[in-house]
């Protein structure tokens, strides 16, 4: 009687690999570094766009000149001059800081202020660089920004973002993977965004703050980098226009 | 099998295996990270710190996922037996990879905010009460202390310091830390909806690695329960005819308690003892006798085949049980003789040997 081959037996710190054994573990070798790079290439290429955000360069004429808005976050009035109106501009600081304080002791002063900008679509924010200061020579009268346009009661989908990664200083600065990011720059005194899924007045960035003005408040902090619904009254300074949110929609949202 | 406990035994086959882990690992971030962004504005587009945390974070998730899959594999087929020798080192490289993929996170979400880092990580986020936007990380810090702690003390050192019972059970924890993986993706790349080919890689490698297990599971506990029929109510179990037993290899029957013992055939004669290694109970009844010795099949831990106790210098020893034959099929007596009991093996009649021997392939 012819006996069948006999099933090979190994163990690693034998010297020979019986034939069976050998070819089986070429062809899993084969095959386990294959699947690695096949698994490399599909699931690198899953990657999505980020976006258009991005560093946008410094403001062209090197350096802005205006006065400090305090709240809801620091933003830079610069007043109207022939061929470009009024702009109120957000400010953040490097990393995940805010300007808070550098702001505060140059409140009701002409200001000059230093930094890149980050842009994404009409959302835009400077990144306050090493200058920032009262101007040596401080004008008579201060020139007096508008006040703001009050633009009603809304209701408004999307998702709370810090404005500066959403702006692109993050690439994707958006998303739940970045909650955690964005809540510790919000928290830094970045200037939280609303990025709405409708546009108001032709514009999807909202500058957040609470009802009152202020900073937006701690709670939402739950609500950052999700759909949400949120209420409340829609101001306009200069370009900029400020969500007061007072609540979230019953109906709707997360 | 070690006396004294050297920081890594290293031979041939390691060298191989690890080389091939290295190889792996390397064409995989090589391609994610420097071919990928070549190929997809997309990618080109992304920061690449953040690109980083998702190449080590998607690799520790498959790497965990086939070190997972080695176990049932080499239960369902014994050939894949090689790939449980030196799994160790794949759960340390896993664990290194891991921590690779956590460290970038930390250095960029977490980084350049007046909150430290580790503090950051653990009270930035604390949307406890909802699914979207819960604070994800914590299911891999969890995951990635659990890889730690069993990536140092996967030393043989550690094995016999905690107790082989002990040990294993800290290290079946490795499941808890795949089910924090899980959530960990799920909840985190996932839920956003941008990541739909890690959605069907996880979810894939979930089916997979349950169906493994449980199509292991089953057929283990199928054996268990058949048990070995009980002899005229002698206590004894017959577990087989002598015919099926190949020279130097053995056959497996299970004792009414569950216990399973191994009945090898060697030089015309029968040895019964416990199917269990006292290494990481490997199932020794599927190893072979080599050069006199029953050497285990899953990391070759030896014992003698007369008392169940490893050639000095070394110390394990497994059970012993008493074997007779009634014509040609093997009987045990389930009750095991004290460990370390001298028992001669049982010389097969003539004429009873004169039946061939079960061919060994399968
Ligand atoms: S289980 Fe490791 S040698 Fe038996």
């Amino acid at each position: 009687m012819l006996k069948p081959p006999e099933r090979g037996f190994f163990v690693g710190y034998f010297k020979k690999v019986p034939a069976d054994i050998r070819r089986l573990m070429l062809v899993f070798i084969a095959t386990f570094i294959g699947t690695f790079a096949a698994a490399a290439f599909v699931l690198a290429l899953d990657t999505d766009s980020p976006g258009s955000g991005s560093f946008a360069g410094p403001p062209p004429e090197g350096e802005i000149t205006g006065t400090i808005d305090l709240l809801p976050y620091p933003v830079l009035r610069v007043a109207a001059s022939p061929g470009s109106p009024a702009r109120a501009i957000m400010l953040a600081g490097t990393g995940k800081f805010g300007v808070s304080d550098r702001a505060e002791k140059l409140k009701g002063k002409s200001v000059v202020v230093g930094g890149f900008f980050v842009k994404r679509g009409d959302l835009e924010m400077l990144l306050v660089g090493g200058k920032m200061k009262a101007e040596d020579e401080q004008p008579a009268d201060l020139p007096v920004p508008q006040a703001p346009e009050d633009l009603g009661r809304w209701r408004l989908t999307g998702e709370i973002c810090d404005g500066k990664c959403a702006a692109g200083a993050m690439r994707p600065g958006t998303g739940l993977a970045h909650k955690a990011c964005a809540n510790l720059c919000i928290s830094g005194g970045v200037p939280p965004v609303f990025v709405s899924t409708a546009p108001v007045e032709g514009r999807s960035f909202f500058l957040m703050a609470s009802a009152d003005g202020g900073p937006m408040p701690a709670w939402l902090l739950n609500k950052t980098a999700i759909p949400v619904v949120l209420e409340g009254r829609v101001e306009r300074r200069d370009d900029l226009l400020v969500f007061k949110v007072d609540g979230q929609a019953k109906d709707g949202g997360t | 099998m070690s006396v004294s406990y050297q920081p890594v035994i290293w031979n041939r086959t390691k060298i191989i295996y690890d080389a091939v882990l290295i190889v792996a690992i390397v064409a995989y971030v090589l391609i994610f990270l420097k071919l990928g962004p070549m190929l997809s504005p997309a990618m080109a587009e992304t920061n690449p710190p953040i690109l980083r945390m998702r190449a080590f974070g998607s690799l520790a998730l498959i790497l965990l996922t086939v070190v997972l899959a080695i176990g049932p594999l080499a239960r369902l087929d014994v050939r894949f037996m090689p790939l449980l020798y030196n799994r160790r080192h794949f759960g340390v490289m896993t664990a290194i990879v891991a921590a690779t993929h956590a460290w970038y996170v930390l250095a960029w979400y977490f980084a350049f905010s007046p909150t430290p880092q580790l503090l950051a990580l653990f009270t930035s986020n604390t949307s406890f009460a909802q699914v979207s936007g819960f604070p994800f990380e914590l299911f891999g810090v969890f995951a990635l202390t659990i890889l730690a702690v069993l990536a140092a003390t996967s030393h043989d050192f550690w094995l016999s310091f905690l107790s082989p019972a002990i040990w294993k059970a800290i290290h079946m924890s490795v499941y808890a830390a795949y089910a924090a993986v899980v959530l960990h993706v799920a909840l985190g790349a996932l839920a956003d909806g941008r990541n739909a080919a890690l959605g069907v890689f996880l979810f894939a490698s979930l089916g997979t690695l349950c169906a493994l297990h449980l199509i292991a599971g089953r057929r283990e506990r199928a054996a268990d329960k058949a048990g070995s029929p009980e002899v005229d109510r002698t206590g004894w179990i017959d577990i087989g005819d002598v015919s099926e037993i190949a020279e130097n290899r053995a056959i497996i029957g299970a004792a009414p308690g569950g216990e399973r013992i191994a009945v090898f055939r060697s030089k015309g004669k029968l040895s019964a003892i416990s199917n269990v290694c006292s290494h990481q109970n490997g199932p020794v009844g599927e190893g072979k006798v080599v050069l006199g010795l029953v050497t285990c099949p899953w990391h070759g831990y030896q014992y003698r085949l007369e008392d169940g106790c490893s050639p000095p210098p070394f110390k394990e020893r497994i059970r012993k049980y008493r074997v007779a034959l009634s014509g040609t099929r093997v009987l045990v007596d389930p009750e095991p003789l004290p460990l370390g009991t001298r028992l001669e093996p049982l010389a097969i009649p003539e004429d009873t040997l004169a039946a061939p021997a079960a061919p060994s392939g399968g």
